[in-house]
């Protein structure tokens, strides 16, 4: 049962860690500012719940610590993503290469200068 | 089994810690503010990982309280920089 246990979270220590980095190579590859969110939210979602996941299965005396954890990220993260890609429509950012842009004129922006 | 289980571990604290300072580098050398404040989050994010392996090194949750910690602040003070630069007050 106990190695059971160690090779389930060895695995998900694995997996978190290809998440984090597929999301660190996006972040520094991607076009613009919007598709660079896009990107980071793979960290903060699969990179840390998995690491947690693992954490959990190593360290029982962590398990409702490490719940609580999990919810606060998993609420957390995308209300960032959210208001920083409202900052950065406010102020104005191109996007590179859009198919369409449904707030055009319904939303005052500025100049792309921040 | 615990030997593999501890060098998995200080593998993926030292990958962990290699993306922390090229989020850091982003910080330093970004386009624009919205990307240097985007960066800064996921520094953020990967020492709350950072964190939490050292938890499992230890054999401690007193680290996932640290880490419990670090994200209410990263998150308060993400959000209050993004509406800072968004409308020029915090308030």
């Amino acid at each position: 049962m106990e190695t059971v246990l160690q090779i389930a979270a060895l695995a998900l220590m694995v997996i978190g860690t290809l998440f984090s980095f597929i999301g660190v190579i996006g972040f520094i590859r991607m076009p613009d500012a919007y598709t660079r969110l896009h990107a980071t939210g793979k960290v903060s979602v699969f990179g840390i719940v998995f690491l947690l996941l693992a954490a959990i299965l190593l360290t029982p005396l962590s398990l409702w610590k490490g719940l609580v954890l999990i919810l606060f990220v998993l609420l957390g993260s995308p209300s960032v993503a959210h208001s920083i890609a409202s900052a950065a429509y406010r102020i104005g950012l191109p996007m590179s290469n859009p198919a369409r842009d449904d707030l055009k004129g319904k939303m005052e922006q500025g100049d792309g200068k921040d | 089994m615990e030997t593999i289980v501890t060098f998995t571990t200080w593998v993926v604290l030292a990958a962990h810690l290699l993306m922390a300072l090229v989020a850091a580098w982003r910080v330093w050398r970004g386009e624009n503010s919205i990307v240097r404040l985007t960066a800064l989050d996921l520094a953020g994010t990967l020492t709350l990982a950072v964190l939490v392996l050292i938890s499992i090194l230890e054999r401690n949750s007193i680290f996932v309280d640290t880490a419990i910690a670090l994200a209410a602040l990263s998150y308060l003070s993400t959000v209050a920089v993004a509406k800072f630069i968004s409308d020029q007050k915090v308030f």
